[in-house]
């Protein structure tokens, strides 16, 4: 792992201007991705995650803009914003044109794959026509060694008879081999940074642990670092080697993943982890988290989790954490938004517990919606 | 399965609804009240005139046999039972009967006024294909800019305004007050130069043809350029943001590459859909248009059938509309089928 990261992002901010108001779908985030590695971006439904994935590459759809921050890509300037003589953020001269975008880094640097095979390839073309393409463009060659370099990547990625399968339609494929596809089209030309965003959450848990496992094999082999968006603490614990947990628009947590997972920082990672069902745990019931999240057009004040935090003290409804090192000397670097860790300093331990508001009974207190609603919320996406 | 043998399989459905369709019209054209004879041969005929006439289109025999011998006119192969060997007698051709109004067989009179027809159609749908689809485009593009705003009202003002007053308020225009173009009439691109006056040579002729084509072909064309106007804009902009679009721009294509193909290609299919019913339906005589213009096409043709009660001609007209709905329907399906895959192949898949 080289010393400088491949992708550096900070305080990365993207809003939605909408009718209702200002969504800040993602409010400040940092993070950094290294050559090779895998990192994670974990969360609930409409915690910022794929409009995160979405800004890396500036493909945020309107009523969406990305405000604020600085995202760097082997050095190069992604989103770069400055205040301008009105003392307003604009970005700079120095920040990539859409053009630049267009051609330099989208599809040659950084790939994506999305959350749904079935919609995201074109059901009028071949599938073979459809990556030559895509290979053509990034890769300055000519059609037929394109089509060659097509079948080769489809035969990598486990399609059988890639040969005949190329002039075949997206239709004739199912969920799982679409996905293979567009995993095909994302290696086929060779970005360094491939963002996956939620791309097995729309298969059976067979077929995601297939594709998992070939991401697992594929990326070893060429070295490609991946963005991994996901829902699925599972998934983060199979494949990634560092993770960023969000919520509501923010980086609550973030460390190397078995950090994360044997010694958390932050109760939302906590209660993440508790909520997954265990194989070596027999339990009456999971243990989902109470309450859901709050909409990010007037998130709560001080710590965004504290109506939902049974750890939540009085402090952290007045003041908000930063995301800061809580690691101890020696330690590997572990980051955690939440006062209970030492590195914070505003008498969290003095500080008189609060009432959950999301208790059981959070139908009133939260959303005003009933927990029926809340449970299928949750649960879709 | 290919997209031969769809083809071919949906050619093969066209019988029983093309028997369906001589069938109803038959009967149908039998119960209307009045008598084709009576009309011909005006008041108080002598009862000997009736029978003669009668027994000349074969209306003194029984409904049934009447019904038996014109499916067997139409059929274009038609086996008759005979008592000796092979028993059987084939009759081929198609006859569609001799018209009672004008004396001449249908299937003449149905040649003389297919052409006008074809001409007047074809004309209109070609401009409104050629102005609509760039710019449902455009505007679907530049959504919610003045183009579009432009573009949108243009389109309102084209399907709510009915297509004779746009007729008559260009006639007003441009025939009567600025006297640029003809009023009535049509002249056909291929007509011989000798029979038409003011006319010395071809190009003559395919400049009066042009100039007298110019306001039918607004006059009908210009609600079918509103109409598929509408639907492009609506088309384009549902698959503008599609999954497969926003893949496209993730892998860096051209805005311009995707407008034009990612886009465009599956936007297509509601655009077939409306051009292939609304040109079927146009071609079996675009009625108003035809009267507004004094143009003596196929719509007039019907018309002019139906106030006579002329038996065969309604019966010619109506089975020739069938038809020609028939194989718009198969024409939209197999263009259909080739723009989407998945109409010929996935019977199985949805």
């Amino acid at each position: 792992m080289s010393s400088e990261p491949l992708l550096q992002v900070r305080n990365l901010t993207t809003q939605f201007f909408t009718e209702e108001g200002t969504v800040r779908a993602v409010d400040g985030i940092s993070f950094d991705v290294y050559e090779g590695e895998i990192a994670g971006i974990v969360g609930e439904s409409g915690a910022g995650k794929s409009v995160a994935a979405q800004s890396i590459v500036r493909l945020v759809e309107e009523p969406g803009e990305i405000v604020d921050g600085e995202v760097y890509f082997k050095g190069e300037p992604i989103v770069e914003f400055e205040e301008d003589d009105d003392g307003d953020l604009a970005p700079t001269d120095a920040m990539l044109t859409n053009e630049e975008m267009r051609r330099n880094i989208r599809g040659r640097e950084i790939a994506i794959i999305f959350q749904d095979p079935m919609e995201s390839l074109n059901p009028v073309y071949t599938v073979g026509g459809q990556l030559r393409e895509f290979i053509e463009i990034n890769r300055e060659v000519g059609t037929s060694e394109a089509k060659a370099i097509a079948v080769d990547m489809l035969r990598e990625v486990g399609i059988p008879d890639p040969e005949s399968r190329y002039d075949e339609y997206p239709h004739q494929f199912s969920g799982g081999m679409r996905q293979r596809v567009l995993i095909a089209m994302a290696l086929a030309c060779e970005p360094s940074l491939i963002i996956a965003d939620e791309p097995t959450t729309a298969l059976d848990v067979t077929v995601e642990a297939q594709i998992l496992e070939l991401v697992d094999e594929l990326q070893e082999k060429y070295g490609t670092s991946f963005i991994w968006v996901t829902h699925d603490m599972g998934v983060v614990a199979e494949i990634c080697d560092r993770v960023n947990v969000m919520y509501l628009g923010e980086v609550v947590e973030q460390a190397e993943v078995d950090d994360l997972f044997h010694d958390s920082h932050h109760p939302y990672t906590e209660a993440l982890l508790a909520s997954l069902p265990r194989p070596d745990q027999t339990v009456e019931e999971l243990n989902p988290i109470e309450g859901v999240m709050p909409e990010a057009i007037n998130p709560p004040s001080g710590c965004r989790f504290h109506p939902r935090c049974p750890e939540a003290r009085e402090v952290c409804a007045r003041i908000h954490p930063d995301n800061r090192d809580v690691s101890e000397a020696g330690e590997r670097t572990h980051r955690a938004a939440c006062f209970r860790n030492d590195a914070f300093d505003v008498g969290y331990d003095e500080s008189p517990p609060l009432e959950m508001t999301a208790g059981s009974g959070f139908s009133a207190g939260l959303t005003g919606e009933t927990d029926a609603e809340a449970e299928s919320g949750g649960e879709a996406e | 399965m290919g997209i031969g043998r769809y083809t071919i399989r949906r050619i093969l459905q066209t019988i029983p609804v093309l028997v369906g369709i001589v069938t109803i019209t038959f009967f149908l054209t039998d119960a209307i009240p009045g008598d084709p004879v009576q009309i011909m041969l005006g008041p108080s005929p002598s009862a000997r005139d009736i029978e003669l006439v009668r027994a000349k289109y074969g209306l003194d025999k029984p409904l049934w046999v009447r019904y038996i011998n014109y499916l067997a006119d139409v059929s274009p192969i038609w086996l008759w039972p005979k008592a000796t060997f092979p028993f059987v007698e084939l009759q081929t051709g198609v006859d569609l009967g001799k018209s009672i109004y004008y004396s001449v067989p249908v299937t003449q009179k149905i040649m003389e006024r297919l052409p006008v027809t074809l001409l007047l159609v074809a004309s209109a749908f070609v401009f409104a294909i050629v102005t609509a689809i760039p710019l449902g485009v455009l505007s679907a593009k530049r959504r919610n800019k003045p183009t579009d705003h432009v573009a949108r009202v243009v389109s309102l003002i084209g399907v709510s305004t009915p297509s004779f007053w746009i007729g008559l308020m260009l006639i007003i225009v441009f025939a009567y007050h600025l006297d640029v173009l003809p009023a009535t009439g049509l002249i056909l691109p291929w007509a011989n130069p000798a029979e038409v006056s003011g006319a010395e040579n071809r190009i003559h002729i395919l400049m009066l043809s042009f100039i007298h084509l110019i306001m039918p072909t607004i006059t009908l064309g210009t609600l079918q350029m509103a109409a598929i106007t509408r639907i492009e804009r609506s088309s384009m902009l549902e698959n503008l943001s599609e999954e497969y679009v926003r893949l496209a721009r993730a892998y860096g294509v051209r805005e311009r590459t995707i407008l034009r193909k990612h886009a465009f290609r599956p936007a297509q299919l509601p655009i077939i859909t409306i051009i292939g019913l609304n040109l079927t339906a146009a071609l079996g005589g675009s009625v108003l248009t035809e009267v507004v213009f004094n143009i003596n096409g196929m719509g007039r043709l019907i018309i002019t059938a139906i106030n006579n009660q002329d038996y065969p001609l309604v019966m010619g007209t109506t089975i020739y509309y069938g038809m020609v709905f028939v194989i718009g329907v198969i024409v939209t399906d197999i263009s259909y089928a080739y723009i989407d895959p998945r109409v010929s192949y996935g019977e199985a898949e949805a």
